[in-house]
C-alpha cells in the first residue's frame, strides 16, 4: 500500500483547483491591501514626523533663495521620472512656510544633498493661515515686557501662557463674530422680511432695527478690538533659509518641537491630533482643521433617514410577510423591492431632486414662505430631502432584513399568541415584532452604514463642501435652550467631504493627508456598523436556535 | 390595522412606481413637438409692406412700407402703436427691406442704389407697475452702391464689429450688377466715427446667371449671392479685394433647379434652402475631410415643404430654429435636428412671419401683395392693388426646440464638425455655443466601464465562490464570507478616491508590471496546481484539502513580485519609441508613449484598467456572495453522488455542482452588472470623465451616471439639459430594472427547480 501510495496519483482538474483557490486568495489580498493602505496612510497623518534639516552641496541650484539649507519633514522618496546621469532619486520635503516660499512642498534630488540632520531646536507652527511654518524659534515678544530670547530660561512657560491667552481671545472672537452677530443678522432678515408683509407695524419694526444696528456695531467694534489685540505679541522665527519671520502668537493653533519627542509623547502627540481632527472644525479651503462638522452632518442625515425609514421598510415586511396573499400579487412586489435595491443610488439623488426638491420642496415654499420671494427655502437641497431620498434607497434593506428576521420567528410562537385568542395585530405586536427586533435593527444599521457611505444622490439633494453652519441649532442664542433642526438647510457629509478635498480642492497634494485620514474615519465608521449588524445577526441565529419550541 | 399595513405594502410598489413614472414625466417634453395657439388678429392699416420685424417680447410688431414709413403695431395691450418716418428723400421708395432682429438693424434697399441702415430702437419701461414697450428708430448711415443711381433688387448688410460689409443686387439698366462695398468705421478717442466706404467691389464678372439674392455672413468676409438659374456662388471678400470661394447649385439634380429661398440661421455660418418643389436643405460651412478652406455642404435634408419653396422666412434669435412658409403652409423647424417643431396649413396667403427674440410667439401677417424679396419674386413693378391685411399672433411654447428622439440618440451633424457625430458637450465657452447631448457616448462608455469591470470582477468573484463553497474547509468559510462581504460595505468614495489619486499614478508607470502579473498569476496556479497534482501522495497529504488558498498567499505574493520584475525588463525590450532626430534611431522605453505610437489610441493617466480594478471591489462581493449562496444550495445527494462514482473534486464541481447552480451564477453576475452600471463615485473621480466613444483599456470615459452627477448640480431646473440627464437617469433605471428583473426571475425558477431535486 504504501509503495502505492509513493507514487504520484494524477487527480483530474487539480491545477483548476488551485485556480480557484487563487480567485479567493485574491479576493482576500485585496481587501486586507486596501484596507491596510487606508490605515496606513490614515494613521500616518497624525503622526508627529521628525523635521529634516538639509544641507545642499556647494553650488548646487536646488535651494530656496539661494540658501543652501532646507528645512521641513520627508514626505517621499521615489525614482526620478526621468533620470539623469546624477542619481536616480529624489525626496519630496515639505518645507511649509507658504506664506515666505508660495509652496509648501519641494522636490531635491538626492545628489544635491550634503547632508541631513534633526537639529532639536527646529519648531514647527500649526498656524490658523498659511500653514505650517517651520524653523528655529529666536525670541518672544511680549507687549509692554522686554522681548526674551528663546534659549532664556522663561522663554518656553511664558510662550504657553501667551499662546493660551491668544487662544482664549480666538474663542472670544468665534463667539462674538459668529453666534452673536449672527443672530443679529438673523433677526435683521427676519425683520426685513417682515416689512414686506403689507400690515406690518413699521414703526416697531424699524425701532427693533435701529436697535439691532446698534448692538450690531458695538460688537462689531468688540471684535476688532479683539482682533487686534491677536498680533500684540508676537514670536520671531528663523527659517531655515536665514530670514526672520514674525509670527502673531494669535495665529497660533499648536505648535511642538517634533525633534525632541520621545516615543510615548508622539503617541500621545497623535491621540491629540486626532481628538483635534474629529473635534475641530475646518480651515484653509477644508484643508487644514478638523471634520467636526461633516461629522455631524452625517449624523444627523443618517438619524433622519433612520427615523424615515423603519416605519416604511417594517410595515412593507410585515405585509409581505404576514397579511399578503402569496400569489402574483407578493412575486411583484418582492421583485419591485428587488429592483429598488437595485437601482442605481444616483436614479435616487435624480427622483429626490427632481421630486423632493423642486415638487413637494418648491409647493412648501410657494404655501408657507411666501415671503421669501425667490429665495428657496425648501425648494433647494437640504439635509430633509437628502434623508427622505436617502430613506427610499434602502428601505429595501430594512425590509429584507426585517423579513428575515420574521420568518426566523418559530411558528410555534406565532400559532401560540393566535391560539390563545390574540388577534392577528397583537400577535404582530406582542410577540413577532419583539422577537423580529434585532433583525429590524440589524436591517437599520446596514442602511445607516450604507446612508454614511453613499455620495452621489447626495450631491444633488443638499450637501455642500462648506456649511457655514450646522443643521441644527446650538444653545448660545438665550431664547433657543431647545436645539432645533433646520430641516431646509444644507450639510457637510463624509463623504462628499473626500470627493470634495480629494478632487475639488485647488491643492491635492496639500489635502491628501486630510482625504486619507477622513476616509480612515469613514471606513472604520462604515465597517464599526457592519461589523454589529454581523454581530447582531449572530447573536439573533444562536437565540432562535435555542428558542425553538 | 390590517387595512394600515396593507397600504404600506403597496407604498412600496407605489414608491418604485412613482420613480418610474415622476422620471418619465421628467422626460416626456422632451419629446413633443411646439404647441402653437391662435390668440388672435390684429387688423393693420392698408399699405404696401415689405418686410416685418419684431421686438424681443412679441408685443410690438412692425411692418416696413414701401414709402419709407415704418409702422409699429401693437398685439398688446402694454405696447404703444406708433408711425415712423424712415427719412427718404422725396420721391424715393424703398426696394428691399430686411431686418436683423439680433442688431435690430433695419436695412433698406432704395431704389437709386442707395443703402439705408436704421437702429431699431425697442425700450421696455415700467409704468405704474405695468411694462410698456416703445419704439423709437434711429438713423445709423446711408450710402450708395456705385455711382449709378440703379434701382436695388436686394440688399444685405452685416456689423461684424471692427468689419462691416454691405452687397447689393442692382438694376442697371435691365442687367443684374452684384456690389460690394467693405465699410470702415474710425473710432476716435471711443467713439464711433462715421461710416465711410473701403473698397468698392464689383462681383458681376464671377457670376454666371441672374443674380436675384444677395447675403452676407456673420463675420462680414463673405458674400453669398443666389441666382434665377439655381446657383450659389460664394464670394470671400476683404479690404483688398474679393475671391470666389465656392460656386454650387444645390438642387441640380430636382426637375426646377431654382432656388425658393436662400436665407442665413443665427450664427451666420448655416444656409437655409427651399427648392421650387418645396424641398428644403441646410447648407453649412465646414472643413471637408482633407481641406482646409471651409465650404459650403449639405449638412441635412429636412421634410418638404408643402405647397413649393418658401416665400418668406425668419429665424429664432435664440436658437437654431427657423420660421418659414409660402402661401398654404407656415413651418417652424429646428435646423440642426431637422425636426419639424410645428407645421401648420394656411387658409389664405401670407406674406412674412416672424419669431419674436424669446420664442414664445409668432406673428404671421396676411396680406396678399406684400412685396417679399425672394428669389422668384422678380421686381418691384409687379405688385398688385394693396388688400386689407392683418396679422395673426401666435403663442408659442416649445420649451425644448433642440430635443428630439435623434438628438439624444442619432448623429447630428453640429454646425462646424465636418461630419454628424454622436456628441456629448454641454456646455462650452461662447454665447452663441449649441449644446450637444447624444447620449450615445455616454451608454458607450457605460458599457466600456461595466464590460472592464466585469472582466476583471467576473472571474474572481466565481473562482472564489466555487474554491469556497466546493474545496474550502467548512470551518474557513465562517471568515472568509464576512471578509469578502466586508468588501461590499466599502463607500465607493473612497475606492474612487483611491483609484483616482494612489492607484492611478501607480500604474501609470507600471502598465508592463500589470501585464506581466496579469499573464503570470493564473500561470502560476496553474502550474503549481499541476506540480502538486504529481507530488507523492505522502507530501500532499502535509497539506490538507481545502488549505490552498493559505498557501497561495506566499505564491502570489512571488509572482506579483516577479512581475514587477520582468514588467520593466519587457517595457525596455519591447515598448521602444523613437525620439528626437529620427534619423538617428535613439529610443526610449516607455509604454505610456508607446501605446498611442503604436495604436494611434491614447494613454491616459485615469483609464478604464483603472475603473475595471477598482470596480472590482465594488462587484466582486455581490457576484461573489450571490453565486456562493446559489453553490452551496446544490443539494449535497448530487456532490455525493459524483464523488462516489468516482468523479474528482473538480470534476464533481465543474460538471455537476456548477451546471446546476448556473441560473444562480448567471442571476449573480446579472446583479453585479447591475450595480457596475449604476456605480457613480469611482466612475466620476477614476475615468476622466471625458465623453470619448472607444473600447481602449487606457482611455477613459464618462458613463450616464457620472454625468448625471456631474452636470446635474450645475443644470438650471426644468431646462433641456436638466431633462436631457434624466433621460439618461432614465436609461440607467431601465437598464438595472431589465437587468435585475432577468435575476430575480431566474432565481425564482431556480428555487422552484431545487424543490424537485
Amino acid at each position: 500500500m504504501a509503495t502505492k501510495l509513493d507514487k504520484p496519483l494524477r487527480v483530474a482538474g487539480e491545477p483548476w483547483v488551485w485556480c480557484t483557490a487563487m480567485g479567493l486568495t485574491l479576493g482576500m489580498v485585496m481587501v486586507v491591501l486596501l484596507l491596510g493602505l487606508i490605515a496606513w496612510n490614515g494613521l500616518s497623518v497624525f503622526w508627529p514626523k521628525r523635521v529634516d534639516l538639509v544641507t545642499l552641496r556647494a553650488g548646487s541650484q536646488a535651494g530656496i533663495g539661494g540658501s543652501r539649507t532646507l528645512a521641513g519633514e520627508l514626505v517621499k522618496r521615489q525614482e526620478r521620472t526621468a533620470p539623469t546621469e546624477r542619481g536616480t532619486y529624489e525626496i519630496q520635503l515639505f518645507v511649509g512656510n507658504r506664506d515666505a516660499y508660495d509652496f509648501s512642498f519641494k522636490y531635491l534630488d538626492e545628489a544635491d544633498i550634503e547632508s541631513r540632520a534633526t537639529p532639536p531646536e527646529l519648531m514647527v507652527i500649526e498656524r490658523m493661515e498659511g500653514g505650517d511654518a517651520i524653523g528655529t524659534p529666536v525670541r518672544l515678544m511680549v507687549k509692554g515686557e522686554s522681548d526674551l530670547a528663546a534659549d532664556a530660561g522663561a522663554f518656553l512657560s511664558r510662550l504657553r501662557a501667551q499662546v493660551e491667552v491668544a487662544q482664549a481671545r480666538r474663542a472670544a472672537i468665534l463667539r462674538v463674530e459668529k453666534h452673536e452677530i449672527g443672530a443679529i443678522n438673523r433677526d435683521l432678515e427676519d425683520a426685513n422680511r417682515a416689512l414686506r408683509n403689507p400690515s406690518a407695524d413699521r414703526v416697531r419694526i424699524d425701532g427693533e432695527v435701529a436697535k439691532l444696528q446698534q448692538r450690531y456695531a458695538e460688537l462689531a467694534d468688540q471684535a476688532r478690538q479683539l482682533r487686534a489685540a491677536q498680533a500684540d505679541d508676537q514670536l520671531i522665527l528663523r527659517l531655515a533659509t536665514g530670514e526672520e519671520r514674525r509670527i502673531a502668537l494669535g495665529q497660533i493653533v499648536d505648535y511642538a518641537w517634533p525633534n525632541q519627542l520621545s516615543t510615548w509623547q508622539r503617541i500621545t502627540a497623535s491621540f491629540h491630533a486626532g481628538w483635534n481632527f474629529l473635534s475641530e472644525n475646518p480651515r484653509e479651503a477644508n484643508t487644514e482643521g478638523g471634520i467636526f462638522p461633516a461629522i455631524f452632518g452625517t449624523f444627523v442625515m443618517t438619524l433622519l433617514m433612520s427615523v424615515a425609514v423603519v416605519p416604511f421598510g417594517v410595515v412593507a415586511a410585515i405585509y409581505l410577510r404576514e397579511y399578503a396573499k402569496q400569489g402574483t400579487w407578493v412575486r411583484m412586489v418582492r421583485i419591485a423591492v428587488n429592483n429598488l435595491a437595485g437601482v442605481p443610488s444616483i436614479v435616487f439623488g435624480v427622483f429626490g431632486l427632481g421630486f423632493f426638491v423642486y415638487v413637494v420642496g418648491g409647493s412648501i415654499d410657494s404655501l408657507f414662505y411666501p415671503e421669501y420671494g425667490s429665495t428657496p427655502v425648501f425648494g433647494t437641497g437640504g439635509v430633509l430631502w437628502a434623508s427622505a431620498t436617502m430613506a427610499l434607497m434602502t428601505v429595501p434593506v430594512v425590509i429584507v432584513a426585517t423579513e428575515e428576521a420574521i420568518a426566523a420567528v418559530p411558528r410555534g410562537a406565532r400559532e401560540g399568541s393566535l391560539a390563545c385568542g390574540a388577534s392577528k395585530w397583537q400577535t404582530i405586536r406582542s410577540i413577532i415584532l419583539p422577537a423580529s427586533a434585532p433583525g429590524i435593527l440589524t436591517g437599520l444599521i446596514l442602511a445607516m452604514a450604507r446612508g454614511a457611505g453613499e455620495v452621489a444622490p447626495l450631491m444633488l439633494v443638499g450637501v455642500v463642501k462648506l456649511a457655514p453652519t450646522l443643521p441644527v441649532d446650538s444653545l448660545w442664542k438665550a431664547t433657543d435652550v431647545v436645539p432645533f433642526v433646520h430641516l431646509d438647510q444644507k450639510f457637510m457629509h463624509l463623504g462628499f467631504h473626500i470627493y470634495d478635498l480629494g478632487f475639488q480642492s485647488p491643492d491635492s497634494e496639500a489635502a491628501k493627508p486630510m482625504v486619507f485620514a477622513t476616509t480612515l474615519f469613514l471606513i472604520v465608521l462604515v465597517l464599526v456598523l457592519n461589523l454589529g449588524a454581523i454581530l447582531i445577526r449572530e447573536r439573533l441565529r444562536r437565540r432562535y436556535a435555542l428558542g425553538a419550541f | 390595522m390590517t387595512w394600515f399595513i396593507k397600504v404600506g405594502g403597496a407604498l412600496v410598489i407605489i414608491a418604485v412606481c412613482t420613480i418610474f413614472i415622476f422620471i418619465l414625466m421628467q422626460i416626456l417634453p422632451l419629446f413633443r413637438g411646439a404647441s402653437v395657439r391662435a390668440t388672435g388678429t390684429v387688423p393693420v392699416p392698408a399699405g404696401d409692406y415689405l418686410a416685418l420685424g419684431i421686438d424681443e417680447w412679441g408685443q410690438l410688431p412692425f411692418l416696413v412700407e414701401r414709402s419709407g414709413k415704418a409702422v409699429f403695431i401693437p398685439v398688446d395691450e402694454g405696447a404703444a402703436a406708433a408711425t415712423h418716418d424712415l427719412k427718404l428723400e422725396a420721391g424715393r421708395s424703398i426696394a428691399a427691406a430686411h431686418y436683423d432682429a439680433l442688431s435690430h438693424q433695419l436695412m433698406l434697399g432704395l431704389d437709386d442704389g442707395r443703402l439705408l441702415v436704421s437702429e431699431i430702437l425697442y425700450s421696455s419701461a415700467d409704468r405704474d407697475g405695468r411694462q410698456v414697450i416703445e419704439s423709437g428708430i434711429k438713423q445709423v448711415f446711408d450710402l450708395r452702391f456705385g455711382e449709378l443711381a440703379a434701382p436695388i433688387v436686394d440688399v444685405a448688410f452685416r456689423d461684424a464689429g471692427s468689419a462691416k460689409l454691405a452687397a447689393a443686387i442692382l438694376d442697371v439698366d435691365g442687367a443684374r450688377s452684384v456690389r460690394a462695398l467693405t465699410l470702415v468705421q474710425p473710432v476716435v478717442l471711443g467713439r464711433k466715427g462715421t461710416v465711410k466706404v473701403g473698397a468698392d467691389l464689383d462681383l458681376t464678372p464671377e457670376l454666371a446667371g441672374t443674380p436675384v439674392r444677395v447675403l452676407v455672413n456673420a463675420s462680414a468676409d463673405s458674400v453669398v449671392v443666389a441666382t434665377t438659374e439655381g446657383e450659389i456662388f460664394c464670394f470671400a471678400v476683404g479690404e483688398d479685394g474679393f475671391a470666389l470661394r465656392q460656386r454650387f447649385a444645390p438642387f441640380a439634380d430636382a426637375p426646377t433647379p431654382t432656388i425658393a429661398s436662400i436665407d442665413f440661421l443665427l450664427g451666420g455660418v448655416s444656409l437655409v434652402l427651399t427648392g421650387a418643389d418645396g424641398r428644403n436643405e441646410i447648407w453649412s460651412l465646414h472643413h471637408p475631410a482633407g481641406e482646409h478652406e471651409r465650404r459650403f455642404g449639405r449638412v441635412a435634408t429636412l421634410d418638404p415643404l408643402p405647397g413649393g419653396g418658401a416665400t418668406w422666412y425668419d429665424a429664432s434669435v435664440r436658437n437654431k430654429a427657423f420660421l418659414f412658409g409660402n402661401d398654404h403652409s407656415a413651418s417652424l423647424r429646428f435646423a440642426t435636428t431637422g425636426h419639424r417643431r410645428w407645421e401648420h396649413k394656411l387658409d389664405g396667403p401670407v406674406a412674412a412671419g416672424v419669431i419674436n427674440g424669446k420664442y414664445d410667439r409668432l406673428v404671421l401677417l396676411d396680406q396678399a401683395t406684400v412685396e417679399k424679396t425672394s428669389p422668384e419674386k422678380a421686381s418691384p413693378d409687379q405688385a398688385s392693388p394693396v388688400k386689407a391685411s392683418q396679422l395673426r399672433v401666435f403663442a408659442l411654447s416649445d420649451p425644448h426646440p433642440e430635443s428630439s428622439f435623434a438628438t439624444f440618440f442619432g448623429k447630428i451633424w453640429y454646425e462646424g464638425a465636418s461630419k454628424p457625430e454622436y456628441t456629448w458637450q454641454s456646455s462650452g465657452g461662447s454665447d452663441d455655443f449649441e449644446p450637444k447631448l447624444s447620449l450615445v457616448p455616454l451608454v458607450v462608455g457605460t458599457l466600456k466601464g461595466t464590460f472592464f469591470a466585469l472582466l476583471f470582477a467576473v472571474p474572481i468573484a466565481l473562482l472564489a465562490a466555487v474554491y469556497t463553497s466546493e474545496f474550502m474547509r467548512p470551518r474557513f468559510k465562517l471568515y472568509v464570507k464576512p471578509v469578502m462581504e466586508l468588501m461590499a460595505s466599502l463607500p465607493s468614495v473612497v475606492l474612487g478616491f483611491i483609484a483616482a489619486l494612489w492607484l492611478a499614478p501607480l500604474i501609470e508607470t507600471r502598465v508592463p508590471t500589470i501585464i506581466c502579473a496579469v499573464a503570470l498569476v493564473p500561470l502560476v496556479a496553474m502550474g503549481f496546481g499541476w506540480t502538486w497534482a504529481r507530488l507523492p501522495v505522502r507530501m500532499r497529504a502535509w497539506l490538507g484539502q481545502g488549505y490552498e488558498f493559505l498557501v497561495f498567499v506566499p505564491i502570489l505574493l512571488a509572482s506579483v513580485w516577479l512581475a514587477a520584475l520582468l514588467g520593466p525588463l519587457l517595457e525596455s525590450a519591447i515598448c521602444r519609441v523613437p525620439i528626437g532626430d529620427p534619423q538617428a534611431g535613439q529610443t526610449i522605453a516607455d509604454f505610456r508613449l508607446w501605446w498611442p505610437y503604436i495604436t494611434g489610441s491614447p494613454f491616459e493617466q485615469r483609464n478604464a484598467l483603472i475603473v475595471g480594478f477598482v470596480m472590482g471591489f465594488a462587484v466582486i462581493p455581490i457576484i461573489y456572495t450571490i453565486s456562493e449562496d446559489s453553490l452551496s444550495g446544490v443539494p449535497k445527494a448530487l456532490r455525493s453522488g459524483s464523488l462516489a462514482l468516482g468523479a474528482s473534486r473538480w470534476q464533481t464541481a465543474f460538471q455537476v455542482v456548477v451546471p446546476t447552480a448556473s441560473a444562480g451564477i448567471f442571476s449573480a453576475v446579472m446583479i453585479g452588472l447591475g450595480r457596475a452600471v449604476g456605480e457613480t463615485m469611482i466612475m466620476v473621480m477614476a475615468t476622466g470623465n471625458t465623453p470619448i466613444m472607444d473600447m481602449n483599456i487606457f482611455s477613459g470615459m464618462r458613463t450616464l451616471s457620472a454625468n448625471i452627477a456631474v452636470e446635474l448640480p450645475e443644470a438650471p431646473a426644468h431646462s433641456t439639459l436638466f431633462r436631457a440627464l434624466f433621460l439618461g437617469a432614465f436609461l440607467l433605471f431601465l437598464m438595472t430594472f431589465a437587468v435585475n428583473t432577468i435575476a430575480e426571475l431566474l432565481r425564482q425558477w431556480l428555487r422552484e427547480k431545487y424543490k424537485t431535486v
